[in-house]
């Protein structure tokens, strides 16, 4: 069970309270909500938002793979997975992420939850424009991508 | 032979639109197509050290959202997408 969203922070909001409810209506003993912000000081520099960027399909084809392969790797069979990513602006505190798990013990829901948002970092075309408070701004390094697989 | 390049990430400093346009005359490789967009830059902007090595760490992606590599061949009027590093999460 997984439900996959990029959400346009022009036309749409993220919210807890609908991952909350996709977890709910799985039934499973245990469940993880991990929700990412936007943190105030990064390298000593004061940040004020962040832009982020995406590649749509890429993502979601991404983040269709770490599903399917938690199944193998991880041997975690009955879960329900919500991955939700923001795309645009947001402000300091704001959310630009919701990993939601459910599964039928804690231990695997700790393991699964980790596993996702380590994966994603590495894997998804997702880009981050810092804005800080002296109104600088700059696009974050990240890793190259490895050609022929995401 | 027309190629609209999608400019994702730090790329997206390479133009005020969201893809450049590449006028291309034959068929070329992906790592024929890196050197264009490298001329493109050495063109268009002074001091562009940050951006050529943006180009040069970056993959690219076909219009099936497909991740090619250097070897693939361009062969008709198509979208490319070219993939910074990424780091989102």
């Amino acid at each position: 069970m997984l439900h996959t969203k990029i959400i346009d922070i022009k036309k749409d909001k993220i919210k807890t309270s609908i991952a909350e409810a996709f977890i709910k209506s799985s039934s499973y003993g245990a469940s993880i909500i991990f929700n990412g912000t936007v943190r105030n000081i990064n390298e000593n520099k004061e940040v004020i938002g962040m832009t982020y960027d995406s590649h749509d399909e890429l993502v979601i084809k991404s983040f269709e793979e770490i599903y399917k392969e938690t199944r193998e790797k991880l041997k975690i069979i009955d879960k329900a997975v919500f991955i939700e990513h923001i795309k645009g602006y947001v402000g300091l505190g704001e959310t630009s992420i919701i990993i939601a798990v459910a599964c039928k013990h804690r231990d695997q829901a700790y393991v699964l939850s980790r596993y996702i948002i380590e994966e994603i970092k590495k894997r998804s075309p997702i880009w981050k424009k810092e804005h800080y408070k002296d109104e600088q701004s700059e696009w974050l390094k990240g890793i190259p991508i490895q050609n022929e697989k995401i | 032979m027309k190629i609209k390049l999608e400019l994702f990430g730090a790329s997206r400093d390479f133009s005020n639109k969201d893809y450049l346009e590449f006028e291309i005359e034959e068929q070329l490789e992906i790592k024929h197509f890196r050197k264009k967009i490298i001329n493109y830059l050495n063109k268009n902007f002074k001091d562009n050290g940050a951006f050529i090595k943006i180009v040069k760490t970056s993959a690219f992606c076909s219009e099936d959202n497909q991740i090619i590599n250097d070897n693939y061949k361009i062969t008709k009027n198509q979208k490319i997408g070219i993939i910074p590093p990424i780091g989102g999460g």
